[in-house]
Parts: structure tokens; sequence; C-alpha cells
């Protein structure tokens, strides 16, 4: 999953540090297994933010996919 | 599951079993395959399953007496399936396929003294086994009687083709002048066998002695007799065959020095563990043929008739058995096979947790066969070897957790300090029908004042689910509050905590409410339109309770339609065993063919009946509609949603608590009072994605205290995130007046280690 999962829409803004999220490498971790992925991310407090279609949809699959492993 | 588990597993499931018209061919010809062939027109199929069984098919399926017919299931209702003539019409229709296959040569020499059918059958089965085989036969040519049968039904030149066909694997034919004792005792082979359905020297025939009638084996050691039929034996041909059969395999077992008999089986004569049910078979009579034998059309419409004979029993009643395409023999090997796998995925495990435990099977299996069992102790071992997936059960087991934290309580009737009887009306039923609790809870104090009431859970999914050790737990403490109110009777409202309280703490004392309800049903109790009464599953043994239940409704007068599948019965609505939670998709096929069972308005005395079977649209209504009209709910109300049921129980619990001025109401927590505006279709999809407004709340007011939001550089709308134990929760909403307008949630399981650089 070494993917961009960059939404198109990235005009968003972190409240706590009033900076716009940027393209950012992030670590998921589920049931063992570490992915790295592109999202966007806070590049002062290193906030993420996970798109709704990229939970309901890739995230979801690969979840249950490890889960089964 | 160890190996030896499966195969006792296994053993109960009898699907696998031979149909009564293969059981009955001495040949074992797959019967029941090849006519279902022949019905779909594949005519070249049917041939390949009648050449897998027969020796020399284009003999044996013209002169076949079709003993099988005789066990044919059809046989009083239209007359058994004309197995041998679909036979013999196949068997002309199709040729023969050019080559036969042989097993690389032996050394072994076998000598076949006459040539019936016996001899013929012998010397085939062992050529194909690669054994070099000579016919010895009479100066008239191989075939013995054979060559006296009518042209019509077998032709010399088709006897000839035949016998061509042998020479093919090696066969070779002998003429002699006569078959007498000689070549049974020359030199130069190794075992011989002694067609007796061939004219053989009588002075020699005599003395051949009786052969063994499993093996066919005579006492000298490697010779074989058989062919012992009468003249006017009804099946005089194929029992040759079948006895040609048996000594082939003696031989071949006498050639390879192995025993003759160890893990042999015998033939079946009909004998099956098959079940097959015939009660939606229609009589139908047999197809007259228009000539002498069935045209293909013909052929087709009698294949027709037959019943292909199977037992799935329990996969007929059941969605879930269905839905995943085989039967319990077959999934024993997957839920075996599923906790064997080391690397890999574990694909059983979906299959494993969608079922309802709800007993239909057992009940409906000739053998008893429970998937229930199987899969729950298929969940316990994932459990126990931590490879449970953790989404399965998650939102049952948090919903359990809350029952049994903010949702509970126990206390004994206002004012009073012992209890005869403690009500408990289950999580499902406080949470669905807060209103209709209380409103039972004070009748059941009208008949005995000193009626206490405990609200909690049974602890029902931690079972289900196969956590052993957390339902343990609760069992513990259930035992302990319920000795710290006196040891009291407890009055259920629910069949499942009943169940659970029965099964597993036997020494507490429970009975059903329905029983008390039965003798003394409310005076305004009033019937309703006619219903089909639809028993919860896990009432399925519990008579007592059905039993009182229709013994209530015929008291106030309430009218009931048929439901075919009800008393011990009965189906699950979809929610037993945690399928719901497990398998959403599955769960509304469950339910929707449920309701589909019937025409009329559904009732039924569970809540999470109740809950599941109305959100499929059908009126459904709970006995306690009937009973209480001042608080009753219209049968086509819509179901609870699932933040619903979480308030509704506290909501529950603080209403009773106003009764006992000592005792302090739940404070309202400060994120409990966020306003939110959820529009409908927000709520829909709150409810498929498992979201509580408990959880949005939480997770606005921690994103709000930490000034943690991310905000759209246009559109004004926020994002709020917060992990809440497993699970980590997205909102993104607009802030207006302190009132938060939902806008989506979604939610994920992985957790995020922060930005990487």
């Amino acid at each position: 999953m070494n993917l961009s999962f960059l939404p198109e829409d990235m005009n968003w803004t972190c409240e706590l540090c009033q900076e716009k999220l940027q393209p950012g490498l992030v670590e998921l971790h589920y049931v063992g297994s570490v992915f790295k992925v592109e999202l966007p991310v806070c590049p002062t407090c290193s906030k993420v933010l996970i798109p709704e279609e990229l939970a309901v949809g890739r995230m979801l699959e690969v979840e249950q996919l490890l889960e089964d492993k | 599951m160890e190996q030896k588990d499966l195969r006792e597993w296994e053993k109960r499931c009898i699907q696998e079993e031979p149909p009564a018209c293969r059981a009955g061919c001495p040949l074992g010809v797959d019967a029941r395959g090849f006519v279902l062939a022949v019905k779909d027109d594949d005519l070249a199929g049917a041939r390949v399953l009648l050449e897998k069984s027969m020796p020399l098919a284009g003999i044996v399926a013209r002169m076949c007496e079709s003993p099988c017919e005789q066990y044919c299931l059809r046989e009083n209702l239209g007359g058994s399936i004309a197995i041998g003539s679909l036979e013999r019409m196949c068997i002309k229709a199709v040729p023969a396929k050019k080559k036969l296959l042989r097993l690389p040569p032996r050394p072994k020499k076998v000598a076949v003294i006459g040539a019936g059918p016996s001899s013929l059958t012998v010397a085939f089965d062992l050529a194909k086994k690669g054994y070099p085989v000579s016919i010895f036969h009479l100066q008239d040519g191989p075939g013995g009687w054979l060559r006296s049968i009518p042209e019509s039904v077998l032709s010399g030149e088709m006897l000839e083709e035949e016998l061509l066909r042998l020479t093919t694997l090696g066969v070779t034919y002998c003429k002699v002048d006569v078959l007498d004792a000689s070549l049974w005792t020359q030199d130069g082979f190794d075992a011989f066998y002694i067609g007796q359905d061939d004219t053989l020297m009588q002075v020699d025939a005599l003395k051949i002695g009786v052969p063994d009638s499993f093996t066919f084996a005579l006492d000298t050691p490697g010779l074989f007799t058989g062919g012992l039929s009468a003249e006017d034996h009804r099946y005089r041909f194929i029992t040759d065959v079948s006895q040609g059969r048996e000594a082939a395999v003696s031989i071949d077992r006498f050639l390879q020095g192995a025993s003759l008999t160890a893990a042999r089986v015998a033939l079946r004569h009909g004998k099956t563990d098959l079940y097959t049910s015939l009660d939606d078979i229609d009589f139908e009579e047999r197809v007259v043929a228009s000539t002498a034998g069935y045209t293909r059309d013909e052929a087709q419409k009698e294949a027709a008739r037959c019943i292909d004979c199977q037992c799935l029993e329990c996969v007929k009643g059941c969605v879930y058995l269905k839905d995943y395409g085989a039967y319990p023999k077959i999934y024993a090997r997957r839920v075996y096979n599923n906790s064997a796998i080391v690397k890999g995925n574990h694909q059983a495990n979906g299959f494993i947790n969608s079922c309802s435990l709800c007993g239909q099977c057992e009940t409906i299996c000739p053998n008893d066969f429970s998937m229930a069992d199987l899969c729950l102790d298929a969940r316990r071992t994932m459990v126990e070897e931590d490879r449970m997936p953790g989404s399965a059960h998650w939102f049952a087991l948090e919903e359990m957790r809350s029952a049994r934290t903010e949702g509970a309580l126990v206390r004994h009737a206002p004012g009073r300090e012992t209890s005869t009887t403690l009500f408990y009306p289950g999580c499902q039923l406080a949470g669905i029908r807060p209103q209709q609790t209380l409103r039972l809870y004070d009748y059941l104090q009208e008949l005995d004042p000193a009626t206490g009431l405990w609200l909690d859970c049974c602890g029902a999914p931690g079972y289900w689910a196969g956590r052993e050790n957390e339902f343990s737990d609760i069992l513990g403490d259930l035992e302990q509050i319920w000795l710290g109110m006196g040891e009291p009777l407890v009055l259920t409202g629910c069949s499942t905590c009943l169940k659970m309280f029965r099964d597993h703490l036997p020494m507490i004392k429970v009975e059903s409410v329905w029983g008390v309800l039965a003798e003394q049903p409310p005076a305004g109790a009033r019937a309703g339109v006619a219903m089909a009464l639809s028993d919860p599953c896990t009432s399925r043994h519990d008579e007592k309770t059905q039993k009182a239940v229709r013994k209530m409704l015929d008291t106030i007068g309430q009218t009931l339609t048929p439901l075919e599948m009800s008393g011990d019965l009965t189906e699950c609505c979809g929610f037993g065993g945690l399928m719901e939670s497990a398998n959403p998709v599955l769960t509304k096929k469950v339910t929707a063919a449920r309701v589909a069972q019937t025409e009329s308005e559904m009732l039924t005395y569970c809540a999470m009946c109740r809950d599941q079977l109305a959100r499929t649209g059908k009126p459904v209504s709970h006995v306690l509609d009937l009973l209480f009209h001042d608080v009753a709910h219209s049968a086509t109300e819509p179901s609870p949603t699932i933040s619903e049921r979480r308030k509704n129980r506290r909501r529950l619990k603080n209403d009773v608590l106003k009764n006992y001025p000592d005792d302090a109401l739940t404070e309202t927590l400060e994120w409990e009072e966020l306003s939110l505006h959820i529009e409908p279709e927000i709520s829909i999809l709150l409810e498929e994605r498992r979201i509580l407004e408990d959880d949005i709340r939480k997770v606005l007011y921690q994103t709000k205290q930490q000034g943690t939001a991310l905000i759209h550089g246009e559109n004004g709308s926020k994002i709020a995130s917060a992990q809440l134990g497993q699970v980590t929760f997205w909102v993104r909403y607009k802030e207006e007046n302190s009132i938060f307008y939902i806008e989506s949630c979604w939610s994920h399981r992985m957790t995020i280690t922060g930005g990487v650089s």
C-alpha cells in the first residue's frame, strides 16, 4: 500500500497551527503491518487527514485482508 | 479442531452418501449423475459416467437388468426412473471412446477360463490394471451365452466390437475344445479365474468347490471363480458381472500380496444413509417409449422425473447455509482448514462468524449436525489464538459493555429491602422499548409488590463471539448481583437471557415473564389484526414459553395465522450469533427471507426480532403492543437507531432512579450536551457505518477542547477526529450557533503514527 491517497480537495488548514495541509508520508499500522502512504499532513504538528473515500474504500479492504491473514 | 474431530464432524453429514440407485448398483454406477446428464441432454457426459464404472459399457449398458430401479425413491410416486432404458438409449446414441486407458504393464499373468459376462469383466478390469490376461474360450468364440441374445438387444456386431476393444487392453483370446481343469492347473500363470457362466466340462466343474461369497476366492490360493447365477435369476447378467468385478479385485490384491478383505467395502444392495425428503415431490407417471426404446426427447422427459436425491435438509431451511453454496460436510472441512492454515488467508473467517448459532440445522438434521457448535468452537479457537478479526464482533461487544455499565441497574422495588422476584427485561427490550419495559415492570409490581428490577446484559454477545473469559467474568458478576439481591426468582423478558441463565447459571431460578402474563394478562390487553407469530430462535427448545405466549394471546383473543417455521423449527431474525455484526449483507437476506414466509403482519415476543424484522418494512408488533395499549407502538414504526437504543437505556435507568430519592441520577457529561443536527440520509449512513451519536459528540467535544479541527479554506466545513478505543472516528461538520450540522462521518481501525518526514 505504498501509495498516494491525496484527495482532490487539498484546501484544508490545521486549526491549531494555522498551516495548510501538505502532501506528506504517513505511517499506518494494523495487526502487525505497517504502511507508508502519502496523505495531507500539517507541516508543523503532523496532524493527518484520512479522507472519507480512503477510509471506507481501500483502507477498509486492507483492514479486512489483514484481519484474515 | 484436530483431524479426528473433523472426521467425526464429517461422518455426521450424510449429504455425500450415495443415492439409493447408486447404492443399489453392484458396479456403483453414478446413476443419479447419469440420469441428470440425460435430463440436461448431455449424452456424451452421461456415457462418460457409465464408462467410469462399467466394464465393456457397450455390452453392460445394453444387458443390465437394472437392479437399481427397485431402490429408486420415485417408485411410489409414478414409478422408478427407467434407468435401464435411459442407459440403452444413451449407449446407442453416443459412440464408444476409441481408446481405453491402461496402467503400465505388470509381469504377473492371469488366465481367465470361460468367456461369459463374468469372465469378460475379470479380463477387462485386470487388463486395465496392466496385467496380461488370456481368455480361454470355446470354439464358437468368446461371449458364452451372450452369443444367444436377440439381435435387437445385443447384436453380434456390437458384441464383436466390444470383444475387439478388449484386445486393445492386451487381452489375448485362446480357443480351446473344452474348458476343463487342465486350464486352471496349467503352468505359466500366476492366478486363474474360472467363469462358471460359460460351458465348463461338467465333471471338472463339480470339483471346483464353493468360493468365499465376499472375495470369490477358492481354497486353492490363486484360484478364483464366479458367474454362479442360475439361468432364471432375475438379475443374472449383472450379478455375474458383479461377481467378476469382485473376483478381479481379489485377484489384483492376491497378485500384490495384499489381504483380500482388509478395508474392502461390501456391496450396499441399495442401503444408504442418505436422507431424502419426499414431502414436496408430486406424483408423475413414467414416460412410455413410443418405439422399442426411448427417443432422445422421451429420455430427457423421463430423466426429468428424477428426484435428484439429496439430503440438504438443513440447507433448504437456512439462508446462511445456502449462501455459502455447500453443505455441512464441506463446511466442516473449510472450518478445519481455516484453523490449520499457517500462512495465507483464513478464508472461512467470515463464514464462521456469520452463523446465527440458532440451532435450526441441528433440529432438522437426521444426525443432529450442529453448525452452531462447529462455528462457536471455531470462534473460541480464533479468540484463544488471537486471530479473531477485530471488526467482526466489535460493535456488538461494545453494545454489551455499554448495557452492562451505563445501562445497568439493580434495585428492589421502591421502599422495599427485599425482592421475591427480579424482573430482568434484557438489554434489547430496554433499548428498543424503554417505556413498555417500565409499564410491564409496573404491572409486575401490581401482581407482586416485592418485584425488583434488574437492567443488565446477560453476556450473550460475549458468548456468541467466542470470548470465553469475558463471558465467564460476566456470569460471575451476574451471580454475585443475584446473590446480593437475596437469590430471588428472575423473570426475563428476553428468550436469549432466559437461555443464557438456564444454560450457564443453573443455580439461578429463572422463568419467562410471558409465563406470568399467560396466567394473569393485564385487563386492558387487546387483540390486534391477525398476525403470524415468530418465535425467537433462542426459544427453540423452550416449549413451555412458546406455549405460554400462545395461551396469553389466546386469552386476549388474538388470531394467529400459520408460519411454517415455528416452534422448534423457528428461524433466526438475523441478529442471533452476532450475524448482523459480522455479516450485515447476509443478515438482510436472512431477515427478508423470514418475513417473506407470511403475507400477514408479524408478531413476536423478542425485542431484537421485532427490531430486526421491522427493518424490512414489514409491519411487526411486539406482544407488549397488545398487552399494554396505552404504550403500544405502531406495527409499522421504524426500528430505533443504534444511537437511540443507547440513549433509551440511559433514559430508562434514570427514569427508574427517579423513584429512589436517595440515589443520585446519572450525571449528564459535558460531551453529551453538544447539540447535533443530523439529516435523515446521514442518520442512515451512521447506522450503516455503526457510528453512534455518542461517538460524534465525543469526537467533537475532544477536538473542540484541543482546538485541533481541520478547517476548509472555502466552504467553512470542519473535520474533527479522535481515536475512541480501537476505532478512529472522523466527523465533517459546520458549526452555527453552537449547533453542529453533521455533513458526514467515517471511521477506520488502522492507527496513524503521525507524519513521516
